[in-house]
C-alpha cells in the first residue's frame, strides 16, 4: 500500500507533532498547521490524500473547510477531530464529507485504524458519502 | 372577593364592611399559619391599637371548637366568657359584647372573623347568615391565595434550579472540551511510547499507569458531556417494563449478596415509547446502585411503573429503605460531583439527570434522614417518532 500525504490541522501543537510522530513512523508524510487559513492554503497549494482536521480552530469553523473540499478537491479524504462530540455535530460533519471521526482523546492505535481505513479506500471505490 | 388574589386587600374590605353593616364598633380577622400553627391578625378595623398588640383574642382550642360547630357564637358577657383572652383589655376598648364567625374548608380550621359592638343588642338570624356565607366567601378566597402563592413558590425554586443546572451544565461542556484536547496529547504520546521501551521495566509500568489513567478521565468527561446533554438520545421504541427487567439483571448479584428483596409493580398496560434503551437502562441502573449503597444488609427496594394520565407520560417510581437524605443533600443532589459516597464520583445522579431532561422528562428525589428514599422518573409517552429520529444516520456514523 502506498504511504500516503497527509495534513494535520489542529490548533494544538503537541496534537499535530504526535500525529506526526506515530504516522511518519508508518511511512507517510505529515504537513501540519494550526489555522483555518493555513490550512485551506496548503490543500490548494499541495495534493493531500487525507486531512485530519479538528473541527473546533481560533480563526473559523473547521466545518468551512470540509465544504470547501468538497467543492474544490472532493478526492481529499478527511478525518475529524473533536473534544466535543455530539452526535450532530458528528451526522453534520459526515453529511459534508468526512470519512471518518476521531473523538479527542484518541490512542496511536485508534489513530492507525482510522488512516488505515482511509487508505484502503484511497484509490479504491471513492469516498463513503 | 374572588377575583383579587392578595388575601389581605380582600379582609380589609371584609372587615371594614362587616362593622358598616352591622353598625358595630369593629371586627377583625384572625387567619391560622399552617405552618407555626398561630392564628395571625390579618385584618382589623375599628379597633385600637394597644388592644390589637395583645396578642390572639382567643386560643386555638376554642376556635377549632368553635369552627366544629359551624355556627355564629354570641359572647354576652366579656370579663366572664373564657372565649375572651383578654377580657380587661376588650373591656377598657369599650367592647360589650362580641360576634365569633368561625372560617373553616371542610373539616380544616382557616380562621376566625371577630366583630366587635360597644352595647348589647339582638342580631337578627338574617344577618348572622349573611355573616355565615360571607366567612365562607372569605374561606374560599384564602384557599385559594395560599394555593397560588404555594405554587409560586413551587415554580419559582424550579426556575432557579433550572437555570443551576444548565449553567453547570454549560460549564461542565466547556470544561469538557478543553480537558479532552489536552488529554488527546497526553494520550497520543503515551500509548504510542508504551511500544517504544522494553516489555519489562519501569517505563513500561510508568506509561501504563498514565495510559490507564488517561482513559479513566476520558471516561468522567464522557459522563459530564453526558450529563450536559451533550449526547442527544438515540430513540427506539422501547417498553419501560423490559428495559427495569434488564437493570435488575445486571444487579442482581448485588442484591443476593446484600440480602436485598425487590418488590416490582409493573403496569400490566404500559406500552412501547420513543426512548433511549441504553440511557434509560443507565438511569435505572444508577438509581438502584444509590438504594443497593444506602440499605444495610436485608434493605428493601420497591420499584412502580405507571402510565401517567391521559397516557400522555410514564411514570418510574423507586423506594428503598435507606439511610435516606437530609434536605441539603436533597437539594444538591443531581449537581456533578456532589457525592454523600465516601468512593463516589458524584456523576451517577448527574448524569440520570442530563439523561431523563433530554427525554423532555422530570426526575425528582424525596427522603428524609432513616426514612428511605423514593425517586420518581417521569418521560412522555411518544408512540411517534419526531422528525429529528427519522432522520437516522444515513451517512454511516461512527
Amino acid at each position: 500500500m502506498e504511504p500516503l500525504k497527509i495534513l494535520v490541522i489542529d490548533d494544538e501543537q503537541v496534537i499535530c507533532s504526535g500525529c506526526r510522530m506515530i504516522l511518519s513512523e508508518l511511512g507517510h508524510t505529515i504537513d501540519t498547521c494550526n489555522t483555518c487559513k493555513e490550512g485551506l492554503d496548503a490543500i490548494r497549494k499541495l495534493d493531500y490524500h487525507l486531512v485530519l482536521l479538528d473541527i473546533k480552530l481560533p480563526d473559523s469553523d473547521g466545518m468551512e473547510i470540509l465544504k470547501i473540499v468538497q467543492v474544490e478537491k472532493s478526492e481529499i479524504h478527511i478525518i475529524v477531530m473533536t473534544g466535543y462530540a455530539t452526535i450532530r455535530s458528528v451526522v453534520s460533519a459526515m453529511r459534508l464529507g468526512a470519512f471518518d471521526y476521531l473523538p479527542k482523546p484518541f490512542t496511536d492505535e485508534e489513530l492507525i485504524a482510522s488512516v488505515e481505513k482511509a487508505m484502503k479506500n484511497v484509490g479504491g471505490s471513492g469516498k463513503v458519502q | 372577593m374572588h377575583a383579587s388574589t392578595h388575601v389581605d386587600e380582600i379582609l380589609e374590605v371584609v372587615v371594614w364592611k362587616t362593622t358598616e353593616l352591622l353598625d358595630a364598633k369593629g371586627a377583625i380577622f384572625r387567619i391560622l399559619n399552617l405552618k407555626t400553627e398561630q392564628l395571625e391578625l390579618y385584618a382589623a378595623h375599628g379597633l385600637g391599637k394597644k388592644y390589637l398588640e395583645k396578642g390572639p383574642v382567643s386560643s386555638y382550642r376554642i376556635i377549632t371548637e368553635l369552627c366544629r360547630q359551624n355556627e355564629v357564637i354570641t359572647i354576652d358577657d366579656i370579663m366572664g366568657d373564657p372565649r375572651v383572652q383578654y377580657p380587661q383589655e376588650a373591656w377598657e376598648e369599650g367592647v360589650r359584647m362580641i360576634l365569633d364567625i368561625p372560617l373553616s374548608l371542610g373539616n380544616h380550621v382557616v380562621g376566625i372573623l371577630r366583630v366587635y359592638f360597644s352595647e348589647h343588642r339582638e342580631i337578627s338570624k338574617d344577618k348572622k347568615d349573611f355573616m355565615v356565607a360571607v366567612a365562607q366567601q372569605c374561606s374560599c378566597a384564602i384557599d385559594k391565595a395560599r394555593l397560588i402563592e404555594e405554587q409560586q413558590s413551587l415554580y419559582d425554586k424550579l426556575v432557579l434550579h433550572t437555570a443551576k443546572m444548565s449553567a453547570i451544565g454549560r460549564m461542565a461542556a466547556g470544561i469538557a472540551h478543553e480537558i479532552n484536547n489536552l488529554l488527546a496529547g497526553i494520550l497520543l504520546y503515551s500509548s504510542n511510547m508504551i511500544k517504544k521501551v522494553p516489555e519489562d521495566g519501569p517505563l513500561k509500568e510508568g506509561l501504563d499507569i498514565i495510559v490507564h489513567e488517561t482513559i479513566r478521565c476520558r471516561g468522567i468527561i464522557q459522563e459530564l458531556l453526558d450529563f450536559s446533554r451533550e449526547r442527544e438520545p438515540k430513540k427506539t421504541l422501547a417498553n419501560i417494563n423490559d428495559i427495569i427487567g434488564k437493570a435488575l439483571n445486571i444487579l442482581e448479584n448485588e442484591f443476593r449478596i446484600d440480602h436485598i428483596t425487590v418488590e416490582t409493580d409493573l403496569s400490566e398496560e404500559m406500552v412501547s415509547s420513543f426512548l433511549d434503551e441504553n440511557q434509560m437502562e443507565q438511569v435505572f441502573v444508577n438509581l438502584l446502585i444509590n438504594a443497593v449503597e444506602a440499605m444495610d444488609e436485608g434493605g428493601h427496594i420497591r420499584i412502580k411503573t405507571r402510565l401517567g394520565s391521559e397516557e400522555k407520560c410514564i411514570k418510574i417510581e423507586f423506594e428503598d429503605t435507606g439511610c435516606g437524605l437530609p434536605k441539603e443533600a436533597l437539594d444538591r443532589i443531581f449537581e456533578p460531583f456532589f457525592t454523600t459516597k465516601a468512593k463516589g464520583t458524584g456523576l451517577g445522579l448527574a448524569v440520570s439527570y442530563g439523561i431523563v431532561q433530554n427525554h423532555m422528562g422530570d426526575i425528582r428525589a424525596y427522603s428524609e434522614p432513616g426514612k428511605g428514599a423514593s425517586f420518581i422518573v417521569e418521560i412522555p409517552m411518544i408512540q411517534q417518532p419526531s422528525s429529528e429520529e427519522t432522520k437516522g444516520f444515513e451517512n454511516g456514523a461512527p
